[in-house]
Parts: structure tokens; C-alpha cells; sequence
């Protein structure tokens, strides 16, 4: 027993170092190396602020006056700022061709305005976008999409996008329920594996230029092998090693710092666009805007999240799984392969976290903090439907992802995650197990 | 590659303000999780309470900074509160999850624009510490010390004020654990039930627990908004808690002197990896023939990547860390 603990160590370096690698390899064609030296000369970002507005079918642009703006560096360090003239144009020097990030302030516009594009608050500008020594980045602005709906078509125009985000967030947390129910591990990587998918589809849809229905299925594979990985090469060992559920924890928030900065070191910090789909236009059925894309990926949501439940309580595979999950030692004991069943866990865990990753990639943008932005929210919800009950998941995603987005009419979109925590709070409170979850001691 | 700077700047990293605010926010975290068992994965919103609290007295209150304290303490007690009254009868997992969201929400508050006139939004609050500055009995602008050990006036303060007030948690750390109260806490994290059955109030206990490593974090937080003379929002976020967490399991859980020596050890370690790097890179990507093996803006993401390796190699193989005992840490939550 000693000595195969002794070989096992060895063997479990070389394998660490394989899975690394593995991850790695997959996003060297990411890294684009370009310093350019500074150049002589007075650089300036200019800032333009122009408010939209449609008058009589054509849209008309003003200058406005008093909107701050801040110029920073990637890391945070604030280069300069300015507020508008009556040009609607803020100069901000910069000491030479970088990267800067510009940032307008939203509380400085005048009140009803808003951005029109609201991911635009802060637009990263690259080195190379200098061609002469000023920059100009222009903002839009105009009355709020919403201002002008009327409350029921907000509500449901945000209905829509909470049932999109709860159909990502269901997806992703069925894994985590699951590996939680059957190990009884709680995983903080979980995010890193919702990433995985949004950089593999980046990379194979937008540096090799496949399109995302042929990608797609690579990359939940991948992100399959990805999530057996994790239990092949930390977990299983860690538990043969008696490495107590806490401990294994807080290495699950280790690996999860090592894998998002490895994210970061290849991926870099910006957002990125998947090039499939990334521009269309919204389909107006009835009050709601919505893009076909996004119809799409909702629609297969709905199918995925279904077939899910369906196996889960039809197929005999699925059974073993909620029995697993439910009692490792009465499922061990009944003759179910216990540790067939945790593979098969952690490998549906993973692909679907990449699903849900590509979806969130198309949905949004891919950044190398896209599943660690969403772990939260996935607690929430395994929490909210009970630890360990995958039905339980799928419930409280979805509901976790309407409640957040409704809340978002009263609270501010920046503060979106509380209302998460409210329920969090209130359902451990009131009934910690959870909606689905037995009724058992959990203290 | 200047090897004389980078050993001067790693000494002087054991000694440095980065070390002293990880010692402090440490040897608070050593109470709830080395000693407690309580998963705590909120250290950076208790450190924010203490910073928050010193900046608002400037920005919000108008009052004199020394009430930072007792306005510090009040956002502790609120914190510990909300992640501990829910959390606390259940399983251990339950304070981490709660305790990570909360930090979290905490931290989107205080950065948030609505919020901005009372806690300053994204640029935080500085022109708070006029007070700590003009008790200052050394000359901001001088540099004071020999080398390596050799730190400006303005920071000096913060140096000797943080190095005495490690001194005096370290000493309340090790007698409270020496006390009656200190036996009860370990015997929570070793067995709930027995403790529970003789009589003790559990919940009570680990409450109280969680309030004095929060108070103990929220100095940690003071020291760093007094050194960077501004409060940022994005000092405290999750990660932080992570690194401290690390530098503490690096330095033994349940150890006094491994919060301390951790923290040290951490940001020598830290410093010296960050310094190699960027000298590497100083001069454009390093590279092998074609291939980009680092360029200058990845070296944090290598350090960081550095850090969270470290945390599960120690995990695995070394739980104990440098001064820990092995059977203190077979933390199990079930």
C-alpha cells in the first residue's frame, strides 16, 4: 500500500504536468507577440460624446457637454481625465502609443441618456489602433431603450433574458450538483471549466476559423475529457490519499486560481467575439427583441436540459447516477459501480459546463473570467434546488437566472449578483436542504 | 539581469507593508479556519469593512479618522453576522459558498456608481489618513534604514505601526488559545457533537470566533489603506482572501508564528518569482527561437498561476505547512 502511495506521487507529478499541458496546448495559437517601440511625438486619446436622436425616420447626432471621461492603463492606473466641451470632445494626453482603457462616466450623463450600446462603458483601445498620434473613440448615446416601453414590455423583455441566462446557469450547475452529490466535493473550478469551453470555441471558431456548429461538438467533448481530467489526475488521488472533503475544497480553490490565470496568460484580458453569429439583428416578436442566435441557443438549452432530465430519470445509466448521488454506500452495496458512475459524473459535468461556456460565449463575449464571473450564480442555484440534486440544478438556475435579470428593472445592472445572494441566504434560512433536497440534518 | 536589486527588493519584501497586511489578515483567518474549522473564504470583506471604515469617516461622515475603529468594528459585527447566522449550524461548506458570494456582493457595492457619495465608487476614497500622516514623526520624502532594509519616511510609519500591531494579534492570538475559551474553539474543529454535548453553545462559540478573526482582518485592511493613503475597491477582491489563505497554509495552520512567517515567506517568494520575470521580460517577450515562452504583460498572470499551484501542492502534500501539525489539520467537514 506504501509503495504504491510512493509510485503514485510520481506518476501523479507527470500527469499533473500532462493535464497542464493539455490545457495549454490547446490555446498556444492565442499568444501574439507584438512590442512595438515607442515612437517620438504627443499622443492624445480624444474622446467624442454624441447623443442619437430620431427625428422624423432619420437619426440626428449632438455633441454633449459635461460628460466625464477617464483614461486608464490595462492594470488600472489612471493616466488623465476630462469632461466634454460644448464640441462634446475631452482631450486626454498619454505618454506614448499603449494600450489604454477609456471609460466614460455614465453618472455624468445628462439624466434619461443613456448608452446606447451599454457594453461600451469602457472601450479598450490597442497600440496598433494609433495610426496617427491622436486617437479618437466616440461614444454614442440616447434615450434609453427602455425609457420609452412600457412596463409590461419590459418585464417581459427581460423575462426573456432571464430564461436565457437561467437555461446557461442550469446547465453549468448540473455538473457541480452532480460531482457534489456523488463525491460530496464542492467544486470551485467549476467556473474554470465553463471558461474552457468559451477559449476552446474561441480557438477553434476564431483563430482556426471553423464555424461553431462543427467546433461546438469538439469543444464539449473536450471539455468532457477536460472535467475527467480533473478527477483523473487531482481528485480520485486525492480521495486515495484520504485527503479529508475540506482540504480537497480549498485545493479546488487552488486549482482554480492556476487555471484562470493560465486562461489569462494565453488569453490576455480583454473580451473577445466569437465570429460565428456575432452580428444580427433582433427579431421583434411581439414586445420582445430578440436575436435569432439567441432563440437558437435558448431553444437548444431547452432540448439539452430536457434530454438531461429524461436520461436521468428514464435511463438505467441515469438511475444509477441519482442513486449514487443519494447514497454512495446503499448504491455500492446494491452492485452500481461507484466509481464508473463518479467518471461518468465528472465527464457529463464537464461537457456540459462547456456548453454552457460556448452558449455564454455567444450570448456575451469570451473572457478568460466568463465561469468564474457565473460560479456564484451557480452556487445560488444548486443551493436554491438543493446540493446534489441535479433536478434541484435545473430548477434553481432558471430561476435563479429570471430572478436576477427581473431584479435588474429596480436594482442597478452593476449590483445584478445580490439579489443571488438574497435568495442564498434566505433559503438556507428557511430550508437549508434546499427545494428538492431531502429533509435531512445538514448541520 | 540586475541580481543585486532583485535580492535587495526580496529581502525587503519579508519586512514590507504587503507581508505585515498578510500577517495581520492571516493571523485573523488562522482563528476562524486554522483554529475554528470555519471555511472562510470572506477575509477581503472583513479587511473591506476596516478600510471602508477609515475612508467613510473622511468621505461620508466628516468626522476624525480615529472613529474608523469602532465604525470598522460595527461592519464587522453586520458581516458576521449575515454569512454567519445562516451558515453557522450548517455544514462547513455552506460558510464558504455564502462567505465567497458575500465578499463578493460587498465588493460590487462599495465600486458601484449608485452608491458612488458614499464609498466613492470605482476610484475609492483617498484624502482620509491627513491625521495618521501628521503623526508621522519622520520625514515623508527621506529614506530611512540601511540596505536592503531601507524604506521612505512615508512608509516607515506604516512599518513599524504594522510590525507592533502583528506583534501584539500574535500575542492575543497564542493567549487566547491558551485560554478556556481557545480549548473550546479547537474542540469545534475537532469534534462539534462531543463539544456540543458537554454543554457548550456551539453556534455561540463559532460565532464569536468569526467576529474576532473578522476584527482582526479588519485591522489588516486599515493598515493597507493607510499605507496606499486611498481605499480601492479592487483591493479586496475574492482572490485576495486566496493569497492570504495560501500564505497561512504555507505557514502551518493553527500555528501563531506560521500566519506570521507564512505571510513573510509568501511575498518573498512572490516578489523574487515577479522580479525574475520582469527582468526577463524587460527588453521585449522572452523567447525560444519562434516560440513566446513570456512577455512582460503576462508575468502577474504567471505569478498569480504560481500561487494557485502552490496552494494545491500544499494541500496535498503538505498540509501542515512549515510550523503546522499534521493531525491539527485533517480537516474534514463531514
Amino acid at each position: 500500500m506504501l509503495i504504491q502511495g510512493r509510485q503514485s506521487i510520481s506518476h501523479f507529478w507527470l500527469k499533473v504536468f500532462l493535464t497542464l499541458l493539455c490545457s495549454c496546448v490547446a490555446g498556444i495559437g492565442f499568444v501574439s507577440g507584438s512590442a512595438k517601440a515607442a515612437e517620438d511625438g504627443e499622443f492624445s486619446i480624444i474622446a467624442s460624446v454624441q447623443n442619437q436622436t430620431l427625428v422624423s425616420g432619420s437619426t440626428s447626432r449632438a455633441p454633449l457637454e459635461g460628460v466625464a471621461i477617464k483614461v486608464t492603463k490595462v492594470d488600472g492606473t489612471l493616466i488623465g481625465e476630462a469632461i466634454t466641451g460644448a464640441d462634446g470632445l475631452g482631450k486626454v494626453p498619454v505618454p506614448s502609443r499603449d494600450d489604454y482603457v477609456i471609460e466614460i462616466d455614465i453618472s455624468t450623463l445628462p439624466d434619461g441618456l443613456v448608452l446606447i450600446d451599454a457594453t461600451k462603458q469602457k472601450v479598450f483601445i490597442n497600440q496598433d489602433l494609433f495610426t496617427t498620434n491622436n486617437k479618437r473613440v466616440t461614444f454614442f448615446t440616447g434615450q434609453g431603450a427602455e425609457a420609452g416601453a412600457s412596463t409590461i414590455e419590459r418585464i417581459l423583455q427581460r423575462l426573456s433574458d432571464g430564461i436565457r441566462l437561467g437555461l446557461i446557469i442550469a446547465m453549468c450547475a448540473v455538473g457541480l450538483s452532480l460531482v457534489f452529490g456523488t463525491t460530496g466535493l464542492t467544486n470551485f473550478a467549476h467556473g474554470e471549466m465553463v471558461t474552457f469551453g468559451g477559449m476552446i470555441a474561441f480557438f477553434l471558431n476564431v483563430t482556426l476559423e471553423i464555424p461553431i456548429l462543427i467546433s461546438g461538438p469538439v469543444v464539449i467533448v473536450l471539455g468532457g475529457l477536460f472535467g475527467l481530467a480533473f478527477n483523473w489526475a487531482i481528485f480520485a488521488r486525492l480521495n486515495k490519499r484520504g485527503i479529508g472533503l475540506i482540504s480537497q475544497l480549498v485545493v479546488t480553490v487552488g486549482l482554480s486560481i492556476m487555471l484562470r490565470n493560465i486562461y489569462l496568460f494565453k488569453f490576455g484580458g480583454r473580451t473577445k467575439q466569437l465570429s460565428s453569429y456575432s452580428k444580427q439583428v433582433n427579431l421583434e416578436l411581439g414586445p420582445i427583441g430578440i436575436t435569432p442566435r439567441d432563440l437558437t441557443t435558448a431553444i437548444l438549452g431547452i432540448i439539452i436540459l430536457v434530454s438531461i432530465a429524461l436520461f436521468l430519470q428514464r435511463s438505467r445509466l441515469g438511475k444509477a447516477i441519482r442513486a449514487v448521488s443519494d447514497n454512495v454506500q446503499l448504491a455500492s452495496a446494491t452492485g452500481i459501480d461507484t466509481r464508473k458512475v463518479i467518471k461518468i459524473v465528472w465527464f457529463a459535468g464537464g461537457a456540459l459546463a462547456a456548453t454552457g461556456g460556448i452558449f455564454r460565449g455567444l450570448d456575451e463575449q469570451v473572457s478568460f473570467s466568463m465561469g468564474s464571473d457565473l460560479i456564484f450564480l451557480m452556487f445560488a442555484a444548486i443551493t436554491l434546488g438543493g446540493l446534489g440534486s441535479a433536478f434541484g440544478a435545473l430548477i434553481g438556475g432558471i430561476f435563479i437566472g429570471i430572478f436576477v435579470e427581473m431584479s435588474s428593472l429596480y436594482f442597478p445592472s452593476e449590483l445584478k449578483a445580490a439579489p443571488a445572494l438574497f435568495i442564498l441566504i434566505v433559503v438556507l434560512i428557511v430550508r437549508p436542504q434546499g427545494i428538492l433536497g431531502k429533509s435531512q440534518r445538514v448541520g | 539581469m540586475d541580481w543585486n536589486q532583485i535580492i535587495q527588493n526580496t529581502i525587503r519584501a519579508c519586512v514590507g507593508v504587503d507581508a505585515i497586511y498578510f500577517a495581520v489578515a492571516a493571523l485573523g483567518l488562522n482563528i476562524q479556519f486554522g483554529y475554528t474549522g470555519l471555511v472562510n473564504f470572506g477575509q477581503a470583506a472583513f479587511m473591506a469593512c476596516g478600510s471602508y471604515g477609515l475612508g467613510m469617516t473622511a468621505q461620508y461622515f466628516g468626522i476624525g479618522l480615529w472613529w474608523g475603529i469602532p465604525i470598522g468594528i460595527l461592519f464587522v459585527i453586520i458581516l458576521a453576522l449575515i454569512v454567519g447566522v445562516p451558515t453557522l449550524r450548517l455544514r462547513a461548506d455552506y460558510l464558504a459558498i455564502v462567505t465567497i458570494a458575500t465578499a463578493e456582493i460587498v465588493r460590487l457595492f462599495v465600486r458601484s456608481v449608485k452608491l458612488r457619495n458614499i464609498f466613492g465608487g470605482t476610484e475609492g476614497i483617498s484624502n482620509f489618513s491627513r491625521e495618521y500622516r501628521e503623526l508621522n514623526p519622520f520625514e515623508p520624502g527621506k529614506t530611512y534604514g540601511f540596505a536592503p532594509f531601507q524604506f521612505s519616511g512615508y512608509t516607515l510609519i506604516t512599518v513599524l505601526v504594522g510590525w507592533t500591531l502583528v506583534a501584539i494579534f500574535s500575542f492575543l492570538v497564542w493567549q487566547l488559545m491558551r485560554s478556556p475559551w481557545g480549548r473550546v474553539i479547537k474542540g469545534i474543529r475537532e469534534d462539534e457533537d462531543a463539544v456540543r454535548s458537554l454543554g457548550k453553545n456551539v453556534y455561540a462559540y463559532k460565532m464569536q470566533s468569526l467576529v474576532i478573526g473578522g476584527i482582526i482582518g479588519m485591522f489588516a485592511g486599515m493598515i493597507l489603506a493607510l499605507d496606499r493613503g486611498s481605499v480601492q475597491p479592487d483591493n479586496y477582491s475574492r482572490d485576495v482572501t486566496f493569497y492570504i489563505l495560501t500564505a497561512l497554509v504555507l505557514g502551518g495552520l493553527a500555528k501563531v508564528a506560521g500566519s506570521v512567517v507564512g505571510a513573510m515567506l509568501f511575498w518573498v517568494i512572490f516578489v523574487f518569482s515577479d522580479n525574475v520575470l520582469r527582468e526577463l521580460t524587460r527588453n521585449g517577450p522572452l523567447r525560444f527561437g519562434d516560440f513566446t515562452v513570456i512577455q512582460s504583460t503576462q508575468v502577474g498572470a504567471v505569478n498569480y498561476m504560481f500561487v494557485g499551484l502552490g496552494l494545491m501542492l500544499l494541500m496535498t502534500y503538505r498540509p501542515q505547512g512549515l510550523f503546522g501539525n499534521r493531525t491539527e489539520m485533517a480537516l474534514d467537514g463531514r
